[in-house]
């Protein structure tokens, strides 16, 4: 891509530096599958807690995922990072990474697991009651796989920015694999090269990833709609 | 007080301005973008979509994060200079686009068909259709999701961070960063604390403004 500033643009670059992109590519990885799987477990977890009104529980949950969702989830990032040092807790750029994603997307998926659960229709839960069930009984077998449905579409789209928010790590210089690109830019100066290799190998993942978020929610959608 | 607090408070005022601005300005641009975009995604003609629905898909698609150091190092490339502030409106403005558009278009196509199609038979065109009869309806659905977006756009600021705009972020990690260059204390915890704070109290009322209209609607 030859221009007026004698930018030449060369693929080759691409292909010699595959092995430090496939690295960061790994961790990238890493951080956000831990995250996505912890993001979907507390947010089922506590979005059921909160949904079943345990008393005390259901307040500190709240104050969680308000702190969680009306703060930036750079600064939580740095916060964890910079600050907890200074309390004593020191942790490292990997457990950091995973860790906030986490506790970003618990906080959202609390909220749509919670707001899926509510939206169940109340007779169904009652007519489990009569039937003799008890409480929990009723949330686990009426409550749960109803409402687990409904928030779907919201708890996919939450875990598919996970991943894309790992990419924040570069504030904190984790080497995943937006780090790994602008490394390699700083000594390099090849720009265009590393921005549009990694920035199409997030985009096909992003895109799998919706195509896969479709096909669950096809294989679980509740018959007849909802 | 200590006395490290005064000027540490001056320095993040200061940084909360340019946040307070950035946040202003990039909000304004993605309504404004979004709204027309999520327009043009419900024209009928195909080319027109197939645009619009690549722009979206691309800049909705790629983490918010990358947007800006494409911006940030391509536009000088190929000889557009711009500072850290106008690159990160620019970043997030592509961004926040693309989300309105997406909201808006859910919005305009979830007005049930017959209206449009009232409205076409009664003569109006398409601009008519748009603003008398399909907007009005659509933006009481949109708005809840869109103060969703405008708080989302004003916690994404804290990106223009990481490319250097002096920010309220950057602003605290300069001020721990001199704190401990001067006197070995960091203060990291009451510094992040205020940042975290400060956001707090911007997001949590729009927050709050957004579940109250949502509950109101059904």
């Amino acid at each position: 891509m030859p221009d007026d500033s004698g930018y030449h643009f060369d693929p080759d670059f691409i292909v010699d530096h595959l092995g430090d992109l496939g690295t960061g590519l790994l961790r990238t990885l890493a951080i956000s599958a831990i995250g996505m799987a912890g993001a979907l477990i507390v947010g089922a977890l506590l979005g059921a807690i909160s949904a079943l009104r345990v008393p005390v529980a259901r307040q500190l949950i709240t104050v969680y995922v308000e702190v969680f969702r009306n703060t930036p989830l750079l600064v939580q990032i740095f916060f964890l990072y910079f600050a907890l040092p200074e309390t004593g807790l020191q942790l490292g750029g990997f457990t950091v990474g995973w860790l906030s994603l986490l506790l970003w997307g618990g906080a959202y998926n609390v909220e749509n697991f919670r707001a899926g659960f509510e939206a169940v229709e109340g007779g169904y839960v009652e007519a489990c009651r009569a039937l003799g069930f008890p409480r929990l009984a009723a949330f686990r077998h009426v409550t749960l796989p109803i409402g687990a449905r409904i928030a779907l579409p919201s708890v996919t789209n939450i875990l598919i920015s996970v991943f894309k928010n790992s990419s924040f790590m570069v504030a904190i210089s984790y080497p995943e694999l937006t780090e790994t690109a602008v490394n390699i830019v700083a000594v390099t100066f090849r720009v265009f090269e590393m921005f549009l290799a990694i920035g199409i190998v997030y985009l096909g993942l992003v895109w799998l990833m919706s195509l896969g978020a479709r096909a669950v929610e096809g294989r679980f959608a509740i018959p007849g709609g909802h | 007080m200590p006395a490290w607090v005064g000027p540490v408070a001056d320095y993040l005022a200061g940084g909360l301005r340019e946040t307070a601005l950035l946040a202003l300005v990039s909000i304004a641009a993605s309504l404004l973008v979004g709204i027309l975009l999520g327009a043009l995604l419900t024209l009928p003609s195909k080319p027109v979509r197939a645009v619009v629905r690549a722009y979206v898909e691309i800049w909705r698609g790629l983490p918010i994060i990358i947007i800006l150091f494409l911006i940030f190092f391509v536009l000088p490339i190929i000889g557009v200079r711009v500072n850290t502030f106008i690159a990160a409106a620019i970043g997030l403005s592509l961004w926040g686009s693309a989300n309105v558009a997406e909201v808006v278009r859910g919005a305009v196509q979830s007005v049930p068909r017959g209206q449009a199609e009232a409205a076409a038979a009664l003569g109006f065109s398409w601009t008519g259709r748009m603003r008398h009869v399909l907007l009005p309806q659509a933006a009481r659905r949109a708005l809840p999701p869109l103060i969703g977006l405008v708080v989302n756009l004003t916690q994404q600021t804290s990106l223009a961070a990481v490319i250097g705009l002096v920010d309220i972020l950057e602003a605290s990690q300069r001020s721990i960063e001199r704190l401990t260059l001067s006197g070995g204390s960091t203060h990291a915890v009451p510094i992040l604390g205020a940042v975290l704070a400060v956001f707090f109290v911007i997001c949590l009322p729009l927050t709050m403004l957004s579940r109250w209209y949502e509950r109101r609607l059904h």
